[in-house]
């Protein structure tokens, strides 16, 4: 379940992202890495109103240069890989990866294909996966906080 | 049935031609095989026709001053399947990535005229493309739109499939046009196996693709609140939307209707308590979406901002084969749903907007007329409940079946050729895929902080046209 707003200062504590002083607050970072646009759709909605992720101190931001997670989507096309890279590579350390679906979990519904890497983990450490294609807003909003909750130092 | 219309390379031109001028034909998408061939679809009313020749020394004549529709076609068969094309050029690469600056963007010259390259990364929660305007100032001249980088091969993954394995790969397109892409290719598949569908799988798949359009039509007039900066407008249309998109997932389990088409039937129902339960909660969103968009009619600081921002004009739009509601905004009186005898769409006519000014504002509020009629439609579909039913046989095989559909973002035309019952080669020209050209069309001649209003007026989806 959501995990409380206090609750992140630990959060980040454990999640060795600790730069910045007391500050209870987490970047992310987006990158559409070849996805069907639902999850891009979920993901909007996660800062919506309704779900509000503001509230638990995580917010998308711009860069990757404030970005303390990159959230990826898609089965990371041939294409994307290098600007993933790059986005990866801009980013402060220490950092964290999220793979947000299925598709960027390796489980896309093509298979092997020239086309695409296949996976987030195949270029990058992943440190968090959200399942389902796609995930709600809600099951995004829950399992990145539940993984963020239970990261060990 | 849709017939297939062989034609001699050295005729091409002259086919597609006749088609176009004197038989009055649309162009509705070309596609290259693997096995050198050459194809257009002409479309007619609710009629369809493939051209069909092959290629000589891996060249046929380009068909771009006849049917300007057809300048990305020609580009994406040349760098997927190296078909080359004469009186194309420069022929400028489109999903081909590796090639230098100067071979892909438009030669702008002249005292101060510099780029500003945008993405594939963009700031937001944005699909991935890349943007290159050429600008004196904050002024655009002209953009080159790099996308593809969400290439997945989807169209080539499907080759060799059964028809039934491949209605997934039409499905993963795109999930916001997934009813309307799966209903393409279900309808493509059944032209060519000579199925009908009844009438309840009529009526079934018209529910769908009218509850996609619902959802859509929300999110988009939402993502123009978004790009003027109006945040109460854009927050209240993503519940709005968010609210669809549950109905969805409450009747038929998926929030994107996921699942919900099959090839020669439909796998889900709705009983009578459900349909009405459906119907009932669609009264209310309707209600609450019209006050929404009083409201907005109402923000002053909102609409200042609209009006002749990113004008498509309608020569334009006729000219480049501009389709959906960015076409209909434009003056012209195009909808595939009108007509449209595999869906059940009675005596629909195109929505006009009051003025089509081919603007922002046209495409915003040729959005909310839809989605008046959206729910009214759904009012009267849901009235019964939705029986499992499925296309009966009886007609005639053909080696290539069409498949048209309008989604919410346009005419959506899906090709598939069959050769001992797998799929040989399956097309899917989504309206985004039509309709990116227009958008570079509309941006030229105004200031670059107003792209991104400009770009969500016509809200295309890069997911649908890389593949």
């Amino acid at each position: 379940m959501f995990v409380l707003l206090r609750q992140l200062g630990e959060i980040r504590r454990r999640a060795r992202l600790g730069r910045g002083s007391g500050t209870r607050w987490l970047g992310v970072r987006h990158v559409d890495a070849g996805s069907c646009n639902g999850c891009e759709h979920e993901l909007g909605l996660v800062t919506s109103p309704l779900h509000d992720l503001q509230r638990f101190g995580l917010d998308i931001v711009a860069s990757p240069r404030h970005a303390d997670i990159l959230l990826i989507t898609g089965p990371v096309t041939t294409r994307m890989a290098g600007p993933l890279r790059t986005a990866y590579d801009a980013m402060p350390t220490p950092r964290l990866v999220a793979a947000l679906g299925d598709c960027a979990l390796g489980r896309n519904v093509l298979g092997e294909r020239t086309e695409l890497i296949g996976s987030v983990e195949r270029l990058l450490p992943v440190d968090i996966r959200i399942v389902g294609c796609p995930p709600t807003p809600r099951e995004i909003a829950e399992q990145l906080l539940d993984a963020l909750a239970e990261l060990g130092p | 049935m849709t017939l297939l219309r062989p034609v001699a390379a050295r005729a091409w031109r002259a086919a597609v031609s006749e088609a176009i001028e004197r038989r009055g034909e649309r162009f509705g998408g070309a596609w290259a095989t693997r096995d050198g061939g050459w194809r257009a679809v002409m479309l007619a009313g609710d009629e369809a026709v493939v051209l069909c020749c092959d290629a000589e020394d891996g060249r046929v004549d380009s068909i771009v001053d006849i049917a300007a529709a057809a300048l990305w076609d020609e580009r994406e068969a040349h760098d997927l399947h190296g078909l080359g094309f004469i009186g194309h050029d420069p022929l400028r690469p489109l999903i081909e990535h590796t090639a230098e600056l100067e071979r892909w963007v438009t030669p702008v010259s002249g005292e101060g005229v510099h780029q500003v390259a945008v993405g594939p990364i963009h700031a937001g929660v944005i699909e991935s493309g890349h943007f290159r305007f050429h600008v004196v100032g904050e002024r655009i001249l002209a953009l080159d739109t790099r996308l593809f980088h969400k290439h997945r091969g989807l169209e080539r993954a499907a080759e060799g499939l059964a028809p039934d394995d491949a209605l997934k790969h039409a499905g993963r397109a795109c999930a916001a046009c997934a009813v309307a892409n799966t209903v393409a290719y279900a309808q493509a598949v059944e032209d060519a196996t000579g199925l009908w569908p009844s009438a309840d799988l009529r009526r079934q798949r018209t529910v769908l693709l009218e509850l996609e359009r619902l959802y859509n039509h929300l999110h988009d007039i939402g993502a123009i609140c978004a790009g003027v900066g109006f945040a109460p407008g854009s927050m209240a249309f993503a519940a709005l939307k968010d609210r669809a998109q549950e109905l969805n997932a409450q009747a038929f389990g998926h929030r994107f209707l996921f699942g919900t088409v099959a090839i020669g039937g439909i796998p889900v129902a709705l009983d009578p308590p459900a349909a009405g339960a459906l119907r009932g909660a669609l009264r209310e969103l309707r209600a609450d979406a019209l006050a929404g968009w009083r409201d907005l009619t109402f923000a002053a600081s909102m609409q200042a901002r609209l009006d002749g921002v990113g004008v498509l004009e309608l020569e334009d739009a006729l000219r480049m084969g501009v389709v959906g509601p960015a076409a209909r905004a434009s003056g012209v009186p195009l909808d595939a749903r009108v007509g449209n005898r595999r869906l059940v769409y009675g005596g629909l006519r195109p929505a006009s907007p009051p003025a089509a000014t081919g603007d922002v504002a046209a495409r915003l509020r040729i959005r909310a007329l839809e989605l008046e009629a959206t729910c009214d439609m759904l009012d009267e579909l849901l009235s019964l409940p939705l029986a499992r039913d499925g296309a009966s046989p009886g007609r005639e095989r053909s080696p290539v079946g069409v498949g048209r559909v309008e989604s919410p973002r346009g005419e959506t035309v899906c090709t598939v050729e069959l050769v001992a019952a797998r799929v040989a080669r399956m097309h899917l020209r989504s309206a985004s895929y039509a309709n990116w050209p227009a958008v570079a069309r509309a941006t030229a001649g105004n200031l670059l902080p107003d792209f991104p209003l400009i770009n969500k007026s016509f809200e295309l989806c890069y997911a649908c046209a890389d593949r």
